[in-house]
């Protein structure tokens, strides 16, 4: 997942873009069509609306090594289902202060409104989003990605903080 | 099964909960004990590790291992149990996910020492942190069956004594053990109407109708996000629902999951709504924090490879 690019020099963090099929998605398209350069760290997968995402999804996209997760919708008020919008802003609130607390920058989780005639948005919230993950390295649950068994050395050895 | 089936109920560190849920089997113990041969149980007789490791490997038809690995012995037990067992066991909350013990993997061992030996009020010589003839602090709570390989699962915090004796019945007849694939609030008979919670309020406030679902009275009730099969005892009993049966099927991250639920019915802003959840973590992993992705945080590879 992390196409071999896990070192800290040079490093390039691999963003996970949970977008909505309404706003983001189609600015994103735009983005394309205009030809406006953005960073390429960003793995977009469309959903119909940010609040179909089951916050599980962002904190799966984390355990399999995504530096940070972009989610974004429609700004508020926009949204083609009515609120779901605000539903996903109270989840991600939530969310951001669960992954604080269990140890991870919660800057690793970050909520945008980008409309679909935003295309120049996406490009300038990527550029910022990249500056920042470059700042605080990558996700540390990176090296844990499918690890099951948990043996002496991990209880016993010298101890990570 | 000719014969009795020889089992052990073996204990990590726990609160030995899980156990007296067992003895309050009361006159079904008597259905129950005639048909086991206990080797091991050191909550009721007095045995000695010895009497475990005398049996030959393989020896026990079923293992039943209440708590978690916070120290050496606890392991060494875990490790030892899986070797005389035919089957083994996990018995309660904290064998399965952790339980509450696991939200200390929010913190690194050094913290959590310093915290309870060097500034705890309670304690008089704030110098020392005790380690002569005592077994090791592991650096996190694992889950057992991270450990070795657990063959069934018994959550609750405490199991009630009725799942108990199914499992146990079950295991004794060689059937499967089912879980309920529900939610606690499929099991609940309060009457549910749309949600949409302008404000939420703790345990101790207010009173809560008993009719009316907790969640539409604000009340912070996991069983959303909780898996069935305690018959929803305690929202039964007028309160709130605390999680302790472990996430749904197929869910492995309870915490998001009531993010998910809670998020979508508070009907206020974010602000406020983070008001209501000063400690997310504590609230909503408080029995399965060791099971949830985060966890790994703790493990030793973190920023090495």
């Amino acid at each position: 997942m992390n196409g071999g690019k896990e070192k800290t020099e040079g490093f390039e963090p691999y963003v996970l873009g949970l977008v909505c099929n309404w706003c983001t998605y189609a600015g994103a398209d735009m983005a394309g069509t205009s030809r406006i350069q953005y960073p390429p760290n960003l793995r977009l997968i469309r959903v119909m609306c940010t609040s179909r995402l089951d916050p599980t999804f962002v904190i799966r996209g984390l355990e399999l090594g995504a530096d940070g997760v972009l989610v974004s919708g429609c700004h508020p008020g926009d949204c083609h289902y009515v609120n779901g919008n605000y539903k996903t802003e109270r989840r991600i609130h939530l969310l951001k202060k669960l992954i604080q607390q269990a140890g991870l920058e919660p800057e690793r989780i970050r909520l945008e409104w980008i409309s679909a005639s935003e295309g120049s948005k996406l490009a300038e919230v990527m550029k910022d989003y990249v500056e920042v993950l470059k700042k605080i390295g990558p996700n540390p649950l990176r090296n844990t990605k499918g690890k099951t068994h948990v043996d002496d050395e991990d209880l016993f050895g010298k101890e990570v903080k | 099964m000719a014969g009795k089936a020889k089992v052990a109920f073996v204990q990590l560190s726990s609160c030995w909960g899980c156990h007296q849920s067992l003895l309050d089997l009361h006159e079904k113990l008597l259905d129950v004990i005639p048909l086991l041969d206990i080797k091991y149980w050191v909550a009721a007789v007095d045995f000695k590790v010895g009497d475990l490791k005398k049996l030959p490997n393989g020896g026990l038809d079923a293992v039943f291992i209440e708590g978690l690995c916070r120290t050496e012995e606890d392991v060494h037990l875990l490790k030892l149990s899986r070797e005389k067992a035919k089957a083994l066991v996990a018995f309660g909350s904290c064998s399965c996910f952790g339980g509450v013990p696991s939200i200390a993997n929010l913190f690194p061992k050094s913290e959590l020492l310093e915290r309870k030996y060097l500034k705890a009020e309670t304690v008089i010589d704030r110098n020392t942190i005790p380690s002569e003839n005592l077994p090791e602090i592991t650096n996190f709570v694992p889950r057992n069956d991270q450990i070795v390989k657990a063959d069934a699962y018994l959550p609750g915090c405490p199991p009630t004594s009725q799942e108990i004796a199914n499992v146990v019945l079950a295991l004794l007849s060689g059937k499967p053990i089912e879980h309920s694939i529900k939610s606690v609030c499929d099991e609940c008979e309060r009457k549910k109407e749309e949600k949409n919670v302008k404000k939420f309020q703790r345990d101790f406030e207010g009173k809560p109708d008993p009719e009316k679902c907790l969640v539409n009275q604000g009340y912070l009730c996991m069983g959303a996000g909780t898996r069935a099969g305690c018959g929803a005892q305690c929202p039964n009993a007028n309160h709130p629902c605390k999680g302790c049966n472990g996430p749904p099927e197929g869910v492995t991250d309870q915490a998001a999951k009531l993010i998910g639920a809670f998020g979508g019915i508070a009907d206020m802003e974010p602000q406020k709504l983070l008001e209501v959840f000063r400690d997310p973590a504590g609230q909503l992993y408080k029995f399965t924090y060791a099971s949830s992705p985060l966890s790994k945080l703790r493990s030793v590879n973190k920023g090495e490879k």
